[in-house]
């Protein structure tokens, strides 16, 4: 028999952009793909995920930002990023030049500072895609206020979508009650795609010193432990949204992303195993193809959402 | 990078040394800089530990750590022939002292150990080289042979149980003022290089304050990816105007461009 005819077709497709894989690294574990780029081409990713971009730079918060806990991480880095006008000129020129679709990360203060750095982002040709930041945990105004108000965020959305000329993404906060309410509202104001989750917040204590370890209590819970809860939500929103769902939350194997595959992600996230195995995205690349090929599966389409 | 441990050793009250064997790139390591080791073989440690560089030959590096929590005391049970995943080496490391400069180095506890490569490197460079040690107390110091192989070791402790009673400053305060030959009226120290808890580094530099001197410092902080992506680890700039990573655009640190 003729191998190419059993490979598997790793290829996916989300909101009209075709991607070589279903594996991206998560906004914020990556930073812009220049350390990441020192240990493999950054196009062997189905794409590359900038850190969240704001109008105008952010020194983030105070140390210590991380911390790690049980089979996972806490994080409250602040949306730290050098500002829209920097990462243009400096990360996105650079990443333009890596032959991979660049999704770009987008947060704000305000719902005119989301539409202002969309319209630039989306304006500089340089990116296959908007990533709406409405889930950042660790940031007072802004962020997670725009995720987790039905109607605030489809308001968000649709302003955002009409100066948006590249597909939208929006990303969403698990810290709510039901997320299949975000989701439809997000999916009402215009979001072509939905990414999710985005870190539990959680707080870890010091008993020693009698005090957070963070410096701003609390932060954002990623890795292994978060898994079932992220496959549980993708379950939930796949089942009720007609666009594409991205699922992560404590992927680290290909095994994981078949998990969340079968859950009805129709592409997946890598975060904090990045931090644990700078190979981690590859790495899960060729275990998902090896799943694929065990099980002769040819394409992901064949096994996303299969569990009703 | 998988490396295989050859030995390891408690050295000192809650400090250990563990040196390891196998494919790494032992030759480009600069002193300060650092490795990330990850801790434990499944998903229960997804951060691996930065560790400095103390020692390293052309095929085996050496590391010292205190053991301060779960991953540090997983580290501190590892026997030879266990398999090690160690990233690195990573950061950016001390500049080396120019030729026949005076140099001073300092280091606090366990911060110690990536200046014994610094002291390694410097010695040959150097007319004088001065290292001032600083613990607690006699069972917290450890490479006090190891370091007086390699200048002029004097030690601190705050118990007086070793060396001079107080601190490092005091140490310093009670070294010769004068350079040996064949430079006696060059000024004592050109280059000072410290790392330890950060009010040691802010009295080293405070010490210095006014004295044409130039200095570093080598920064800890909690770290998550090790290579500059995260933004977990970061410090001020001295004008707070804007972050710097310790572990990618760090650890060491003209001491005048951070905010100690």
């Amino acid at each position: 028999m003729n191998e190419t005819l059993n490979t598997p077709d790793l290829s996916v497709e989300i909101a009209g952009l075709r991607l070589r894989n279903p594996v991206m690294p998560a906004s914020g574990c990556f930073g812009f793909g220049r350390e990441y780029a020192e240990y493999y081409p950054l196009n062997r990713l189905g794409a590359v995920v900038t850190k969240a971009v704001t109008l105008r730079p952010r020194l983030g918060n105070p140390t210590p930002r991380v911390t790690e806990t049980g089979a996972g991480m806490l994080n409250a880095i602040g949306l730290a990023n050098p500002g829209v006008e920097h990462v243009l000129a400096n990360e996105l020129q650079w990443l333009a030049e890596q032959d991979v679709p660049v999704i770009v990360n987008v947060a704000g203060e305000t719902k005119d500072e989301y539409v202002e750095v969309a319209g630039i982002i989306s304006g500089s040709g340089l990116a296959a895609a908007v990533e709406l930041n409405v889930s950042c945990p660790n940031v007072k105004a802004g962020g997670i206020s725009f995720g987790t108000d039905p109607r605030i965020l489809q308001d968000l959305v649709e302003a955002v979508r009409r100066v948006c000329t590249v597909p939208l993404f929006v990303k969403l906060s698990p810290n709510v009650t039901d997320i299949r309410r975000i989701a439809l509202a997000a999916r009402a104001g215009g979001a072509e795609a939905l990414t999710l989750i985005n870190t539990l917040i959680g707080m870890q204590i010091d008993i020693h010193r009698r005090r957070p370890v963070l410096a701003n209590t609390v932060g954002g819970l990623s890795g292994p432990a978060i898994k079932p809860v992220a496959v549980r939500m993708v379950y939930e929103v796949a089942k009720v949204v007609d666009i594409p769902v991205i699922g992560m939350g404590g992927i680290c194997s290909g095994t994981d992303a078949i998990e969340f595959v079968m859950a009805g992600a129709g592409a997946v996230m890598v975060g904090t195993a990045n931090f644990t195995n700078p190979m981690a995205c590859p790495q899960i690349i060729a275990e998902i193809d090896q799943f694929m090929l065990e099980h002769g599966i040819k394409s992901l389409t064949e096994i996303r959402g299969c569990i009703t | 990078m998988k490396v295989t441990v050859t030995d390891t050793a408690k050295i000192a009250r809650e400090t250990w040394q563990l040196a390891f064997t196998g494919s790494f790139p032992y030759d480009s390591v600069k002193p300060g800089q650092f490795v990330m080791i990850r801790i434990g073989s499944g998903m229960e440690h997804v951060l691996r530990r930065p560790i400095s560089i103390t020692a390293v030959s052309e095929d085996c590096l050496t590391i010292v750590f205190r053991v301060a929590g779960k991953g540090t005391k997983w580290l501190s049970e590892r026997k030879p022939d266990d398999g090690l995943d160690v990233l690195g080496p990573l950061g950016k490391g001390f500049p080396l002292p120019p030729a026949n400069a005076g140099t001073l180095i300092v280091g606090g506890g366990i911060g110690a150990p990536p200046l014994y490569l610094l002291a390694e490197r410097a010695r040959h460079l150097t007319e004088r080289l001065d290292i001032v040690l600083g613990f607690r107390t006699a069972a917290d110091c450890f490479w006090a042979e190891e370091f007086a192989g390699l200048g002029n070791l004097a030690l601190a402790t705050d118990d007086g149980s070793l060396g001079t009673k107080g601190t490092v400053i005091d140490a310093i305060k009670a070294l010769p003022a004068e350079r040996p030959e064949p430079s006696p009226n060059l000024k004592q120290w050109d280059y000072v290089y410290a790392c330890g808890p950060l009010p040691m580094l802010k009295a080293v530099k405070r010490h210095f304050d006014g004295r044409s001197v130039r200095g570093y410092v080598s920064l800890e902080q909690r770290m998550a990816c090790g290579v500059g992506a995260c933004y977990g680890c970061v410090c001020q700039s001295s004008d707070k105007s804007a972050t710097k990573r310790v572990c990618a655009d760090g650890p060491v640190f003209d001491w005048n461009e951070v905010a100690l």
